[in-house]
């Protein structure tokens, strides 16, 4: 197992310096200029000119590309000027707000969703698998942006159940019912999709899987029917359903970005659209790589977590 | 193509989508003869109108410009955009996974190292970084969200490409001396495009959510140009005040996509060629019992007794008579050989006994089974699940598609025995020791730990008798367990079976299309034949001196060891199908001796002493 | 099989404690504590170090952490000492001498006295400078006319011009005059603009990254003690959310209230408060090259747009019509004979026959949002909706502010003919300086980004750049008014009344005509 994992490790790398070497082309591809992000409404063209050659924007392209990348392997991102600090700094800051907010919202898709799925497949037609298909179409059809603005208007301003935005209360909060009061509405919002995609996908893997002769035979051995549904037959379903675990992980990282937006979460999602947007070059680059990484690190998990389930994987 | 409409419209959700989605169309459809007001004219004086207000049926906007009209017109762009991008992903996409399939190689992993690096970015910032390169602006927005579908779709075809690529009729298209460019376009191409518009009609809903999600942060169509993100988009700025203004177009996207998934399911579902039979439905704990007629008094035969059987599929509106009044018994250390070709009902009997026909679709309309004098089709789902195992135990055909592949075999084992005994995990594992000793299984205790996987045929298949045995059960049907086993490894495992039945005082069903395994084991035999039994008697009497045509076509079947060049006769025509049985003998197109009166009216089973046959002309007289 | 049963309890485990998570939610939201109060603001700040930053969003906090030598006296843009107890300009308006106040410590405890202003203003002008690489400073041209600034004694500073410069006073009143801790920055290098060190009545607590800049009342402060404990700057950039939050009493003060939300806090509980100040949105029109380059059709364009509408409804009345390019909270340079283009499409249309421009196809530069940019897609939208109904042919294209600024700052010459702006500006010279004169062009270094250039207006503004006496200047900023008005090289839209809603929690809060926010006399209860 443990070399297995080095191997898959391993081969992250070449997937990682390719992605370095997108961001790093798309990245110098964007016209306009970073200096105006630092010079504001003030910003002439000289004062441009002058930061651009303060940035190192004056050298070769695969000259920046390698000075960038050796940086950043001695663990220095570069500084981003939007925000006048160092890049992994903002990072690190905002990638904690990310992880709560897009983990929070994995977990609460994947049991949500495994759940409601196994659910709907063990009572196919019947009541609840109609009232969760309904659900769960709804869930899947409707934009987390529109939805997050939905709970909004409703639970926060309407209702004043819930905080309207933000992560904390931004004064004598902090602790973890406060952190929970807010990331309630964002964590749903994001949920919403995935918890569809992958409560129809457990759905379906777990019709495909009862109709198999394994479980047959555990039913002929006199296996009570629960432990034929939440035991073997999901123990297989698992096998196809955590593959797309890891795509959606995906789908929820990308949704966290509108999320952030919308309920001002300080997340990494939002940083790297306002950096996007302001040519902050570093910074989009270090976040992306960071981010980027992150993700691969998250399907190797995947992987391995799939390889444990399954043994007929060779490791 | 009708068939494909008739399927897709069988689906209610799948209608339903189709219907929301065709009133959409037709309404953007009819946009330049709707009398709809001018979408860009402002008149800032009636801003925010509500829905309903005069002139205005949906209200108006932030600077008093009319919803409805607004609305159509986006919606118009919307679809139109994401039609547009899942077309170029999904061309780009499909091409580019199709060219990695079919050559392979260096090119193919070229290609998916790429296609994994653009995976491995979360798609928004990949777009959003497109749409900063090229500029905000509608068109950019398309292009950056098919630009980021197209590794979707790469990998999607690649995978199915490359299944392809191997098989035969590309073979021989290369070996005919077709080009490349040939071999894809009409020998690959239309093996792919179902998967290809299923991908598609999956992903539709997605892209006019991403193409939204873009013009929703300002990036896609630039004011005044309506679609449905942007008109979200500057909506939101007044959520509050006037709410309308983000639902109506929250809404219509949500209306959009979730038609669109409906469809895209249904058009799934219908092209899907294993869903196409109906059959991804999840059976039931037991099979259904709905019997119409009178159940047959108890008539103390046997240990297990099945008693005018019938076992039906319900598929759609066509009835399959899988079982048709089948009467059977077994005896205490006895070995009764069940027989027929695939098809005749035989497996479907045996499965019955226990509830174990996957139900959809099958139900058990008539008869009994009895264990014991008890009515086992009667019981209550929790008695029945009782003696599963404890007292009527199954060894089934493929082991390695029956043993669960995600568990050990000891574990597997150890289930077995402990879903009716309360026993220590030492004991448990002690007695699957000795099971597996029991079914001579070398190195007992290191086997214990292996996944089916890794056993060979004859191992795994020892295990599923091991299994079996766990309970000491007192029935053991065991439906052609040797089938797909060699011949070495079949003869050990029916020695297996004799040593238990004398040693355990085991009844057997033996269910078999084979007459040289049943000469080697079975004391009785029963012959089915479409779902009924036309022949049963002592073995040795049947095999003597066969009865009914069709048992000695079977028994022709068999080759015998240094038995020479005899013929091999196969039964030439097909078993028939269930569902339309013939009035009288159901094996009278086939038989060459069947006369006008075989094909008229119900034929008796009927015999003396241990034999009976259905049949008005028999071979031999019983 | 222990695995399995496992999972289950946990996802069993897992449901009840979303179950859980519902219970939490449902206690009504507690209040914000009494003597601290939070800021809604529109951004997170870009730095706290007032020589690094340009937009009115940073000097929200920063005046309220640093004080310069001089400052605008409340509710008005005249110029009153502060750190500086007085100040004598030598005849030809070159030498300026400074008394400082002598009891004035910076937060960490260092004195305040010449050296730090010598320090401060040497690092933002002298490229020699060991900390001048703690910019860049992009205002510095404020001061651009300094040549020298010398330590006279420990409490006299002076600073030689090389040139008369009537608005250097005011510049100094501007946040880019704040005096930061020279000690401070000597510790921190370039990230002092995270751990600002100042005089004024609030010390730095923290900065929570997109969460939350804290300032704390200064115990030590030389004047009057603030009126709250501490001030909380929560940036939040998306309006709407503001507005929630505000609505949902999770801040106190709000600025920028969009129009549209006004309505919003009419009733009990909250107080909108408003100011006129020195700011005036308005389109560029490229005179260099399309149909704009007749005055004719520039004309047409201010006689086509309803003004009216614009800040009436689009803006909801938080704007009053501009009248040509100086906005009238510059009261003594303000012309008031001067009344706005009327809204006159017929005199558009007509205009438009003349120069033959009719159905030209214009390309339009909108951006999403900026300093003082107020609502610019809605207006932009109906600016595009009432040049189509006069018969020009106008296409927008949007871009976030930063992007907007680097395709407008260098010009619109083969890019577009328009493009919309805003300034907000603490002297009367600064705006037509910057983007009127001919030698403000882009190539030249100035945001004349419309290549407006008329010789008699140059002349006026050089003029009274240098001239000393108000009235003097007054006479020729009023003329120059005149001649742009005539010649409109701008759309003149919109005069700003900038607009913050409390809620009735909080008490003395007052807006400045100079755009600043000042909390040191708000109290919170």
């Amino acid at each position: 197992m443990g070399r297995y994992i080095l191997k898959r490790l391993a081969s992250a790398i070449p997937v990682l310096l390719g992605i370095t070497v997108i961001v790093f082309l798309i990245m110098a591809m964007i016209p306009g200029d970073p200096a105006t992000a630092i010079l504001g409404s003030y910003a002439t063209p000289e004062n441009v000119e002058k930061i651009n050659r303060d940035l190192g924007l004056d050298k070769p392209l695969v000259q920046r590309y390698f000075i960038w990348l050796g940086n950043m392997l001695q663990g220095d991102f570069g500084r981003s000027f939007s925000l006048n600090r160092p890049v992994l700094d903002e990072i690190l800051d905002r990638f904690g707000a990310t992880l709560i907010l897009a983990g929070t919202s994995f977990v609460l898709c994947a049991v949500l969703g495994i759940v409601a799925g196994v659910v709907s497949a063990a009572r196919q037609y019947g009541l609840a698998d109609k009232a969760i298909t309904f659900t769960v179409l709804i869930g899947i059809s409707i934009p987390a942006f529109f939805l997050g603005m939905m709970m909004i208007l409703l639970f926060a301003v309407k209702l004043r159940w819930l905080p309207v935005s933000g992560m904390y209360a931004i004064y004598g909060g902090g602790d973890l019912p406060d952190l929970l009061r807010h990331l309630i509405m964002p964590a749903l919002a994001l949920a919403a999709v995935a918890t569809g995609v992958i409560a129809r996908l457990s759905r379906s893997a777990m019709l495909e899987v009862l109709r198999q002769d394994y479980i047959r035979t555990a039913r002929a051995k006199g296996v009570p029917e629960r432990r034929v549904i939440y035991g073997h037959a999901l123990r297989a379903a698992m096998v196809s359903i955590i593959p797309v675990l890891g795509i959606q992980a995906g789908f929820v990282l990308s949704g966290a970005v509108y999320i952030e937006i919308v309920f001002q979460w300080p997340g990494v999602g939002r940083m790297l659209v306002d950096a996007i947007l302001k040519r902050d070059i570093l910074l989009v680059q270090g976040g992306v790589v960071f981010v980027a990484a992150c993700y691969v690190l998250f399907n190797i998990m995947v992987d391995v977590a799939q390889s444990l389930l399954d043994p007929r994987i060779k490791t | 193509m009708s068939a494909f409409l008739k399927l897709l419209f069988r689906n209610r959700l799948a209608a339903l989508g189709a219907v929301v989605l065709g009133a959409i169309l037709l309404l953007v459809l009819l946009i330049p003869v709707l009398p709809l007001k001018d979408p860009n004219a402002t008149a800032t004086a009636d801003r925010f109108l509500r829905p309903f207000s005069e002139g205005h049926l949906l209200g108006t906007d932030h600077l008093g410009r009319d919803l409805l009209s607004r609305l159509l017109h986006g919606t118009r762009l919307s679809l139109a955009v994401g039609l547009a991008a899942a077309l170029i992903a999904a061309t780009i996409g499909s091409a580019i996974g199709i060219v990695a399939g079919y050559f392979g190689g260096r090119i193919d992993n070229l290609i998916m190292r790429g296609v994994d690096m653009l995976m491995a970015f979360p798609y928004i910032l990949l777009a959003l970084a497109i749409v900063a390169a090229l500029g905000p602006g509608l068109m950019n927005a398309l292009i950056a969200v098919a630009a980021v579908n197209i590794p979707f779709f790469a990998r999607n075809i690649r995978g199915i490409t490359v299944g392809l690529a191997g098989r035969e009729f590309i073979d021989a298209a290369r070996l005919a001396g077709l080009g490349h460019t040939r071999i894809i376009v009409s020998e690959l191409l239309p093996n792919v495009l179902s998967t290809i518009v299923i991908a598609m009609s999956t992903t539709v809903g997605w892209m006019i959510l991403e193409t939204a999600g873009l013009s929703f942060l300002g990036l896609g169509s630039q004011p005044p140009q309506a679609d449905l993100g942007s008109m979200l988009g500057e909506a939101r700025a007044a959520l509050i005040t006037a709410p309308h203004t983000s639902v109506v177009p929250g809404v219509m996207i949500f209306l959009i996509v979730m038609s669109i998934n409906l469809l895209g399911d249904g058009v799934r579902d219908a092209l899907d060629p294993r869903l196409r039979s109906g059959a991804l439905s999840r059976p039931r704990a037991t099979t259904l019992v709905d019997r119409t007629g009178p159940v047959p008094e108890d008539d103390g035969k046997g240990l297990l007794a099945l008693q005018q059987l019938q076992t039906e599929f319900h598929v759609g509106k066509r009835v399959f008579r899988a079982v048709g009044g089948v009467t059977l018994h077994v005896e205490k250390g006895e070995c009764l050989g069940l027989i027929g070709e695939s098809g005749s009902g035989k497996s479907v009997t045996a499965l019955s006994v226990m509830g174990l026909v996957s139900s959809p679709p099958g139900v058990v309309t008539g008869g009994a089974v009895r264990y014991a004098g008890e009515d086992l089709l009667a019981m209550r789902y929790a008695d029945l699940r009782q003696r599963r195992g404890e007292n009527v135990a199954y060894i089934f055909q493929d082991p390695l598609a029956t043993l669960h592949p995600l568990y050990r075999v000891g574990e597997q084992l150890a289930e077995a025995i402990r879903c009716h005994h309360k026993v220590s995990e030492s004991e448990t594992r002690e007695r699957a020791l000795e099971l597996l000793r029991a079914v001579r299984i070398p190195n007992a205790e290191s086997r214990l730990g292996d996944y089916p996987h890794e056993m060979s045929g004859g191992m795994r298949q020892r295990v599923g008798i091991a299994m079996a045995l766990a309970n000491d059960p007192d029935v053991i049907i065991a439906d052609e367990p040797t089938t797909a086993l060699d011949v070495t490894v079949q003869a050990q495992i029916l020695a297996l079976l004799d040593d238990l039945r004398r040693e355990r005082g085991l009844a057997i069903i033996f269910i078999t299309h084979d007459f040289g395994v049943v000469a080697q084991l079975c004391d009785r035999v029963a012959v089915m034949y479409a779902g009924r039994i036309v022949e049963q008697g002592p073995t040795k009497a049947v095999l003597a001196a066969p009865a009914h045509p069709y048992t000695s076509r079977l028994i022709a079947c068999v080759p015998e060891l240094g038995g020479g060049r005899r013929e091999l006769a196969a039964i030439p025509g097909l078993p028939p199908s269930v569902d339309d049985l013939p009035p009288g003998c159901a094996f009278a197109p086939r038989c060459d001796k069947a006369q006008t009166a075989c094909r008229q009216g119900e034929i008796a089973l009927e015999g003396t002493g241990p034999r009976a046959v259905r049949c008005l002309f028999p071979e031999e007289a019983v | 099989m222990t695995i399995l049963s496992l999972t289950r309890r946990t996802l069993f485990a897992a449901a009840t404690s979303v179950l859980a998570l519902g219970a939490l939610s449902l206690p009504a939201q507690a209040q914000t504590p009494p003597g601290v109060l939070i800021v809604g603001q529109i951004a997170e700040p870009k730095s706290l170090d007032p020589a690094a930053v340009t937009a009115v969003n940073d000097f929200r906090i920063l005046v309220n952490l640093y004080e310069g030598l001089v400052r605008y006296a409340p509710g008005t843009l005249e110029v009153e000492p502060h750190l500086a107890t007085g100040w004598e300009v030598s005849e030809d308006g070159t030498v300026y001498t400074f008394t400082l106040r002598e009891d004035v410590t910076f937060h960490d405890g260092t004195p305040f006295d010449a050296e730090a202003v010598k320090f401060n203003f040497d690092r933002m002008l002298n490229e020699d400078h060991p900390y001048h690489d703690t910019g860049p400073f992009p205002l510095a041209f404020f001061f651009g006319s300094v040549e020298s600034t010398e330590v006279v004694d420990t409490h006299t500073v002076r600073f030689t011009l090389s040139e008369p410069y009537a608005p250097f006073l005011s510049n100094l009143a501007y946040p880019t005059g704040l005096i930061v801790s020279p000690a401070a920055v000597e510790a921190n290098g370039a990230d002092y603009g995270r751990n600002p060190v100042g005089t004024g009545p609030f010390t730095f607590a923290e900065w929570r990254s997109n969460e939350a800049v804290v300032i704390e009342r200064n115990a030590e402060y030389w004047g009057d003690p603030a009126g709250t404990e501490a001030v909380v700057f929560r940036p939040i950039t998306d309006a709407n959310t503001r507005v929630a939050e505000m609505l949902a009493g999770g801040i106190d003060l709000m600025v920028e209230v969009p129009p549209t939300a006004l309505g919003q806090f009419q009733g009990d509980g909250f107080e909108v408060v408003e100011q006129a100040g020195p700011h005036v949105w308005f389109l560029i029109l490229n005179a260099k090259e399309g149909p704009f380059a007749d005055k004719r059709v520039r004309q047409a364009a201010n006689y086509a747009i309803n003004k009216e509408a614009i800040v009436n409804d689009v803006l909801e009345g938080t704007a009053e019509v501009a009248a040509g390019p100086t906005p009238p909270a510059f009261a003594w340079a303000y012309n008031e004979e001067l009344d706005p283009y009327p809204y006159d499409p017929d005199r558009a249309r007509e205009l438009l026959a003349e120069a033959g421009a009719e159905g030209a196809e214009l390309t339009f530069y909108v951006t999403e949002g900026g300093s003082g940019m107020l609502d610019p897609i809605p207006m932009g939208t109906a600016i595009q909706a009432d040049l189509n109904a006069v018969g020009l042919d106008v296409s927008i294209e949007t871009y976030e502010w930063n992007t907007f600024l680097g395709e407008v700052n260098p010009g619109l010459e083969g890019k577009a003919d328009m493009a919309e702006m805003a300034w907000m500006t603490n002297d009367p010279d600064t705006l037509p300086y910057l983007a009127l004169r001919t030698e403000a062009w882009p190539s030249e270094g100035g945001f004349n980004s419309g290549y407006y250039s008329n010789p008699e207006v140059d002349r006026l503004l050089e003029q009274a750049r240098v001239a000393t006496d108000q009235a003097e200047r007054a006479r020729l900023y009023k003329e120059m008014q005149a001649i742009v008005q005539e010649d409109a090289p701008w759309v003149f839209v919109a005069n700003w009344k900038q607009n913050a809603v409390t809620s009735d929690r909080v008490e003395n809060f007052s807006l400045e005509p100079s755009f600043l926010l000042m909390l040191e006399d708000v109290v919170k209860n």
